[in-house]
């Protein structure tokens, strides 16, 4: 596997934390500033090739930069030093059901949803009985979403979000959403991305699922890349390294 | 130019949402589209009672159309503003309200303003629609100024999204913006001759001639006032139904053009930072 699907090169992005932010003209002329901050870095010099066709885990705990790593790959952010480069379409899913606007109806939504995700009319179109059959709410489809259960709500979301049908998928944690039967389809579809050889990335806390889907895996520390490769091998540094400081 | 087709790629995901605020605008409510309609109505009825009945602000008859009522003279002036003021006041909060779809999905940002500019012009044609209706019940003759009118709709809904994006920018900084905004607009809608005919502005500049002794005359301080002159571009075709003068014409496309521009750059400098600024 020498071809590379998302080249992350030294990448660094730092936030603003603000100790008083004047978001108002008038404190903001008073005090002649608008904001007294210091940079908090993120992402501190963060670089790795994801190969194409696997399915790469990014781990770490609370605060060590994967989401906003994830962001950064979704071009959500933009990172201030660093490039990070796409070899092919990607497709974030940071959140199922984006835009849905309640008084609408299920099928409407699926449009709207669909093309704030990038698809076009006809593609949704195309996949339209797709989505609906695996989000399995047929029945209700021409009701207005407000009425859906939370289930049905996230459900109908995570199924326009996987038939995006990107090359690059982007996931964070909303392998959480569902039943058990549910989950169980969801993660079907993701062997199907990856037997189809298509590049997964995905940032998760549960060891379990990230062993048992990723081949790859980054772990982050504190916004410093601490171990790229193999994923089991980069879980057993990551636990390791807990069990020590522990 | 490479941003230009970006945003003509993302085309369809305008309409969508455009209809998403159309659609979802007037659910649930038993008149519908209807209460579209309800506002400018209900302007009309308090401007036609206080300055057509009380103050007498008598404005010219319309010249060659023979029209002679207050409340369509008004109308003609007021619906393209309170498009205006709409477009304006939904665009500066189009990005706020919709900060969630903005930190989790990317897209092309610019879509969230222009697409309420696109459901603000869905109303205002349904309105002008009613307005050009009664205008013919009335005597006018306003069937060959249509697609006249048309462009002239086009040139204010080009014109109102470069102002509304950047409000929508501002407001992301400085939530002040909206509220300021809403008194803005008050006060501009008054140096507008919307409710009043210019002529009674043009009469008070002749009287006070040049200003501290120079040249300039109140006239033309007022007519700096770009919504002035889009609100003359209406009330020609379709009050008095004549063409107007092709000065006024490239005035309102120098004004819409040239904001747009404006908008779209001051838009595409702070696009990127949106996510982590909201």
């Amino acid at each position: 596997m020498s071809e590379i699907a998302v080249r992350v090169d030294h990448v660094s992005k730092t936030f603003r934390m603000y100790h008083e932010r004047n978001q108002s003209i008038k404190s903001a002329i008073m005090r002649r500033r608008t904001s007294v901050h210091e940079d908090f870095p993120a992402l501190r010099d963060v670089t790795f090739d994801v190969p194409a066709g696997s399915t790469f885990g990014l781990i770490g705990s609370n605060g060590s930069g994967k989401s906003t790593l994830l962001k950064c790959l979704a071009n959500i952010y933009y990172p201030n030093e660093g490039t990070i480069t796409h070899f092919g379409r990607i497709a974030a899913m940071l959140e199922v059901g984006s835009g849905f606007h309640p008084e609408l109806s299920g099928r409407e939504n699926v449009y709207l949803n669909g093309s704030i995700l990038g698809m076009s009319r006809r593609e949704i179109s195309r996949k339209f009985d797709e989505i609906v059959d695996f989000s399995g709410v047929e029945q209700f489809i021409d009701q207005p979403v407000k009425n859906y259960s939370s289930g049905m709500y996230v459900r109908l979301g995570f199924a326009v979000a996987i038939n995006v049908d990107p090359e690059i998928l982007v996931v964070d944690e909303v392998l959480a959403v569902g039943d058990q039967e549910f989950q169980e389809k969801c993660f079907q579809k993701f062997r199907d991305f990856r037997a189809e050889g298509k590049t997964v990335i995905l940032v998760s806390h549960s060891m379990g699922s990230v062993e048992s889907m990723c081949d790859h895996a980054a772990w982050l520390s504190h916004g410093e890349l601490r171990a790229v490769g193999r994923a089991d091998d980069t879980i057993k540094q990551y636990l390791d390294s807990l069990n020590s400081g522990a | 130019m490479n941003y230009l087709k970006e945003v003509w790629a993302s085309r369809e995901l305008l309409f969508n949402l455009t209809s998403r605020e159309v659609r979802g605008q007037y659910k649930r409510t038993i008149f519908g589209q209807l209460w579209s309609l309800a506002n400018p109505l209900a302007l009309m009825l308090i401007y036609t009672f206080v300055f057509g009945l009380i103050f007498r602000s008598n404005p010219p008859p319309g010249n060659p159309s023979g029209l002679d009522v207050f409340a369509l003279w008004l109308l003609c002036g007021l619906l393209p503003w309170t498009f205006f003021a709409n477009v304006v006041s939904s665009g500066a909060a189009s990005l706020v309200t919709n900060s969630n779809l903005i930190q989790k999905v990317s897209f092309s940002r610019i879509v969230l303003p222009l697409s309420t500019v696109g459901s603000a012009a869905y109303n205002w044609l349904f309105e002008m629609a009613v307005l050009l209706v009664a205008l013919t019940i009335a005597g006018g003759f306003v069937l060959p100024w249509i697609p006249l009118m048309l462009v002239a709709m086009a040139l204010l809904a080009i014109f109102g999204a470069g102002v509304g994006l950047i409000f929508s920018i501002a407001n992301v900084y400085f939530r002040d913006t909206q509220y300021l905004l809403g008194i803005v607009l008050q006060l501009w809608i008054y140096l507008t001759p919307i409710i009043y005919p210019i002529q009674l502005v043009n009469t008070q500049s002749e009287r006070l001639g040049g200003l501290l002794n120079s040249r300039i005359t109140l006239a033309d301080i007022y007519s700096l006032n770009p919504m002035v002159h889009f609100v003359d571009l209406f009330r020609q075709l379709l009050y008095d139904n004549r063409w107007p003068d092709s000065a006024e014409w490239l005035i309102c496309l120098a004004w819409a053009v040239g904001m747009f521009i404006i908008g779209t750059v001051v838009f595409r400098k702070n696009e990127r930072k949106l996510a982590e600024t909201l």
